[in-house]
């Protein structure tokens, strides 16, 4: 086979070079200190959120949602006609989610096809949302729930899940609370809340191998119910359920931003009130 | 999922049931169906196991494969989850019906091994950076009667401590190259320890209560399901809520207890169960899969 002299020929698969970076060129973080961005271990300590809603005309609803480096957009469509007829129960509407991260949103460029981690948060979206909206009042209709996650900076599917209910809000659909979401890094003894993206992959801190582990929680704040929970790692029984306490307040923390955020909107879209 | 519809009337019949701790068919809150696990089914694969569980029934295959470590944890093997949810268990699965079972299935796997003590990644590495075995765990739902997770976690299990991987030794020339040398005795062979290996317990909130190992007919009672790995060690290593309704902090905390007990006390009789089937040797009469 005639060889192109001329070209470079690189390696098939090409890496980003970061992967080959030595580890631990940061501090072992030792568990007293604070945390990069200055908030504190082991507190229910969210990073402050900016939360706005009807951005996107053409949507029924939407909503915007940014925490630190994390930042997100959802719309919402419908209530409309369902394109499944062979829909058993058609007493009630379907929810339709689908989650998205943008190509460029995380470390490693990303592909446009739905990939298994894309397909496993969209479940985990449907089924923290599902409990919260009043499905019966749409029968034979579905609602579309798109998530496009713009950065990713950890705790992406809480964020998302605050950000769909948003949107469902905004988009006058009936519900019985709104959603709100929280991520926990179980670090060893103490945890992160609201992780960021190295926190949440970053390697445990030295020494201790015990209870590492990633909790998200989605919460019914009124209500106080929990919608969604996810885990993985490995946690003592004990351990996890102080972590989904410390995600429920993390979540109870968020409720005043969003409900300001869903005011706003309100109040924008309310017709003059005739005096 | 392959679902039943069930008549108000029953609703109430096993609601009332569970709150009395008695189930349709005689079981408590907290006890299995019957379960019965084979290893060794199919012979073609370096492990295998198939587990039934009621009517639910699962076949798990591993095979090993050689492959080139991922670049972030150069010096470890990797498993990789694949589920097929055939038309034989229901005809909803038919042509793509099942895809998404199969994929939630598989991610649920993924996140329950997803810590560095459940299998010993480490010793399925052959050269850093270069080579390592990676484990093709497949599974196969011939049936489906209800609680397919801890069903599967079993069988995937059984099928971990079946497996048996070939011994391959690297040696390098002079000139530097390597060369991976398979050893030639065929039962030369590396196990795993599947000490660590979690088995999952599913528990479904019907009323007040909670039960474990849910039939379908319980699972159409039920709104929102908590699905738990638990180690030997009564250790938890993944959470998922299930279903399209939420729970009472409270109950959730009781369940993971509840979920943790059933767990550590389900590990040692399959481990024990484990170790007796394989001190039958070849010996052992074959049951297969309509025995």
């Amino acid at each position: 086979m005639p060889v192109d002299t001329k070209r470079v020929r690189g390696p098939d698969e090409s890496q980003s070079p970061l992967l080959f970076v030595l580890p631990s060129t940061g501090k072992p973080e030792c568990p007293q200190e604070g945390r990069e961005d200055g908030r504190q271990r082991s507190q229910a300590d969210v990073r402050p959120v900016f939360a706005r809603c009807g951005l996107i005309s053409q949507a029924k609803g939407s909503a915007y949602i940014e925490a630190g480096n994390t930042k997100l957009i959802c719309s919402v469509y419908g209530p409309r006609e369902t394109d499944r007829k062979d829909e058993v129960d058609m007493k009630s509407g379907r929810l339709v989610c689908d989650f998205r991260f943008a190509p460029f949103s995380c470390p490693k460029r990303g592909s446009w096809i739905q990939g298994s981690e894309e397909k496993a948060l969209s479940l985990g979206l449907l089924e923290s949302l599902l409990p919260a909206a009043c499905l019966h009042k749409y029968p034979r209709s579905q609602i579309e729930v798109n998530v496009v996650a713009l950065e990713h900076d950890g705790s992406v599917l809480a964020h998302a899940v605050t950000c769909a209910s948003l949107a469902l809000a905004d988009a006058g659909i009936e519900m019985y609370d709104l959603v709100l979401g929280c991520a926990l890094r179980q670090d060893g003894p103490s945890f992160l809340i609201d992780p960021t993206f190295a926190e949440e992959s970053g390697a445990q801190s030295a020494g201790s191998g015990e209870n590492q582990g990633r909790v998200t929680v989605a919460l019914l704040p009124s209500l106080h119910q929990v919608s969604g929970l996810q885990s993985d790692g490995e946690m003592a029984e004990d351990t996890l359920v102080g972590a989904v306490k410390a995600c429920i307040e993390g979540c109870q923390r968020l409720y005043p931003v969003i409900q300001q955020a869903l005011a706003r909107a309100v109040r924008r879209k309310a017709p003059p009130t005739a005096v | 999922m392959a679902t039943v519809q069930i008549s108000e009337a029953e609703k109430v019949y096993i609601v009332h049931g569970v709150r009395d701790d008695l189930r349709v068919d005689g079981r408590g809150c907290e006890d299995y169906r019957h379960m019965e696990i084979e290893t060794d089914v199919v012979s073609n694969t370096d492990g295998s196991a198939r587990v039934k569980l009621g009517y639910s029934d699962i076949l798990v295959g591993i095979k090993a494969e050689i492959g080139r470590p991922r670049p972030m944890v150069p010096d470890e093997g990797f498993l990789e989850f694949f589920v097929d949810c055939s038309a034989n268990a229901t005809p909803e699965f038919e042509g793509r019906g099942g895809e998404d079972l199969g994929t939630e299935i598989s991610n649920t796997l993924y996140k329950v091994f997803n810590n560095p003590h459940s299998v010993d990644l480490r010793a399925l590495c052959i050269s850093p950076k270069e080579h390592c075995w990676i484990l093709y765990v497949d599974v196969l739902l011939l049936q489906c009667d209800g609680n397919l997770y801890d069903a599967i976690s079993v069988a995937v299990k059984a099928a971990l401590f079946n497996t048996r991987i070939p011994r391959v030794q690297i040696s390098e020339d002079d000139e530097g190259t390597k060369e991976i040398e398979l050893s030639d005795d065929p039962y030369d062979c590396m196990r795993l320890s599947v000490e660590n290996v979690p088995c999952i317990v599913t528990l479904c909130k019907v009323g007040q209560r909670h039960i474990v190992d849910a039939t379908l007919q319980e699972k159409a009672c039920s709104k929102a399901c908590l699905l738990l790995s638990v180690t030997s060690r009564g250790t938890v290593t993944c959470v998922r809520k299930i279903g399209g309704g939420s729970l009472d902090p409270e109950s959730i905390f009781e369940m993971t207890e509840t979920g943790k007990r059933v767990g550590k006390a389900l590990q040692s009789p399959l481990m024990e169960l484990l170790q007796k089937e394989e001190s039958l040797g070849k010996k052992r009469q074959k049951v297969g899969f309509l025995g």
